[in-house]
């Protein structure tokens, strides 16, 4: 009884933060151009004209700029339904990169011969020899600042953990009865991957997608907030909270929303994750 | 003799690790879209003056015979000059901002590490109380909450609001140094100190249930003393493990908070260098950062058989 109880409870995490995402990925997509369509004909200035509706710089909330503008006199609404939209795009590119290296290498790795798969595997751990930001700050440093550096510094050290989740569920997974028996009919081991190991994985793999996206925003968002991610003008909540920052002694109501809104991001993603990874792999609670 | 194994085929990987990390950097080098040349040439100088002075510079020998010569000069804290300014040698920047970066990450680690131990020990002799519950909570924010968040939050109440705390490092201090470095060191220490508590706590409950403690019980051994000496005691070696590379991370991920705080350290260095993509700057700071992290891995490993009997006879 108890056991249901707490599941239930965990459930409830589970739909808020669903809850919250969906509503997120609808604020990211419709967001910019609803609130365009909004705040027409208040801005003479419409070369940016997605995110940067210009009023007049640190107006406060009211009925037309619902959370005001920022120190350029741009609509916070529509920069954080630009942040929400990078965020979510970078997040979402370097989880797919990441599962399709991590898988294929985890795969290399049980599968292919020895002399392919431990060198492989070698160098998946050597990637854990040192942290993922100095990865990070070499890629930037050699393509420049911007969402595809990015994208690709995240993407570089994002796959290792995957790698090592895979080979170490495929391992144990290849000798169960109905691999062995799928195998003992004579089936490709392109198709047993495909048809019976992967689907087994994927329930587990979608959680701890969930846990490695919100990683991704946080990191995407340290870049940006460092100044050597996403560049202005384009959004980002990480750049956001450092222009916020710089004026804090005056304007510090203007560090709230994009905090807010980063923090829940990642709260809602923890909890998806977690949801998840409760109901697909059961022993690891 | 397993144990002589063990750890030479640790120091190994450590070595394979060093190699890895001062080829990637040498490599950014390579692949980086200017070199010393077209840096000295200037924007106006023709393809020929830039071919000229990259001979000069021996830029255009095999990289092969270069990367050598980067490791030697390297091994040698010789690590170029900065492209730009009064071209001063990165060695001087190196050792100008490494104490900074050094000090604040000792301090985060010390910090982190003392409340860390006692939270998560506090958590575990109260398991499923409120105790714990608070503790757990606490912690599950510190692992999540970023630390550029928590930065401006904190600087705002203690500074704008209180009054107490200075906003950033400033030259010209009025006050100790410790007055200044209170908030970042707390901030650089928020999420090694929820992990350690995390640990802490778990590796707690687990001892608590062994049979040794049981016998300490029926011995009647006082409550404080099984707990410290016989549990903690026990439940500590993977917390310093954790403690080994949170202190490698605290190293290379003092970014944020020496950019937040503007305090001049390895970290602001990093990051004025990408700014104005002063290569050889970048290229000393990743791998001193890296070098030092690698490092403190290498001799956690080490210290791990001396601390535990058990790691060690199981080895040998």
């Amino acid at each position: 009884m108890a056991g249901g109880v707490v599941k239930r409870k965990r459930d409830i995490f589970l739909w808020l933060g669903l809850g919250f995402l969906i509503a997120l990925l609808l604020f990211a997509v419709f967001g910019p151009a609803v609130r365009t369509a909004m705040l027409k004909g208040t801005s003479p200035d419409l070369k940016n004209a997605v995110i940067d509706q210009a009023g007049k710089p640190h107006l406060s909330p009211n009925a037309q700029f619902w959370l005001g503008t920022d120190e350029q006199g741009r609509d916070i609404v529509s920069r954080l339904a630009g942040g929400a939209r990078v965020s979510l795009m970078v997040g979402l590119i370097v989880q797919l990169i990441s599962l399709l290296v991590g898988i294929t290498v985890g795969m290399l790795a049980v599968f292919a011969p020895k002399w392919v798969a431990n060198p492989l595997m070698r160098f998946t751990d050597g990637m854990f020899a040192f942290p993922d930001i100095l990865l990070a700050i070499l890629v930037i440093a050699i393509m420049g600042q911007g969402v595809l550096p990015v994208v690709v510094a995240l993407s570089v050290s994002a796959w290792p953990s995957i790698a090592r989740l895979v080979r170490s569920q495929v391992v144990t997974l290849k000798d169960r009865e109905f691999v062995v028996a799928a195998k003992a009919t004579g089936a490709p081991t392109v198709y047993l991957v495909m048809k019976h190991i992967l689907p087994q994985l994927s329930g587990l793999l979608m959680a701890v997608s969930m846990l490695e996206i919100a990683g991704t925003i946080l990191s995407e968002s340290t870049l940006s907030f460092l100044g050597i991610g996403v560049q202005a003008p384009n959004p980002s909540w990480g750049s956001m909270i450092n222009n916020a920052r710089t004026e804090m002694t005056s304007y510090a109501e203007w560090l709230i929303a994009p905090c807010l809104i980063l923090s829940m991001t990642v709260f809602a993603l923890n909890f998806v994750g977690d949801g998840l990874r409760n109901r697909f792999d059961p022993k690891g609670q | 003799m397993a144990l002589a194994k063990a750890i030479s085929l640790r120091a190994l990987f450590g070595v394979i690790s060093l190699i890895f990390i001062s080829l990637v950097t040498f490599l950014a080098g390579e692949m980086a879209p200017y070199d010393a040349a077209t840096i000295e040439a200037g924007d106006k100088a023709s393809v020929e003056q830039v071919q000229r002075i990259r001979h000069n510079l021996g830029l255009d020998r095999n990289w092969t015979i270069r990367y050598v010569e980067y490791l030697g000069k390297a091994a040698k804290g010789d690590f170029g000059n900065s492209y730009y300014g009064t071209k001063e040698p990165v060695r001087d920047i190196i050792a100008r901002t490494l104490p900074m970066t050094a000090t604040v990450a000792l301090l985060a680690i010390t910090l982190a590490a003392a409340v860390g131990i006692f939270l998560g020990t506090l958590a575990a002799v109260y398991q499923a109380k409120f105790v714990d519950r608070s503790v757990l909570t606490l912690s599950t924010l510190g692992v999540t909450i970023p630390n550029f968040v928590l930065a401006p939050l904190l600087v705002f109440f203690f500074n704008s609001k209180l009054g107490w705390l200075p906003t950033t490092w400033e030259v010209d201090r009025t006050a100790s140094d410790f007055y200044y470095l209170l908030l970042p060191v707390a901030i650089l220490a928020a999420r090694p100190m929820a992990l350690l508590t995390r640990l802490t706590r778990a590796s707690m409950v687990d001892t608590l249930q062994q049979e040794f403690i049981r016998t300490a019980i029926a011995k009647g051994v006082p409550k404080f003393k099984r707990n410290i000496k016989h549990a903690l005691r026990n439940a500590v070696l993977p917390v310093v493990t954790a403690i080994g590379t949170s202190f490698g991370v605290l190293l290379t991920g003092s970014f944020v908070v020496e950019r937040a705080f503007l305090i001049p350290g390895l970290g602001s260095q990093a990051i004025d260098a990408m700014t104005q993509n002063n290569m050889p700057v970048i290229q000393a700071c990743v791998l001193v950062t890296g070098v030092m992290f690698i490092a403190l891995n290498l001799l956690v490993d080490f210290m791990l058989p001396i601390l535990d009997p058990r790691i060690r006879e199981a080895q040998i």
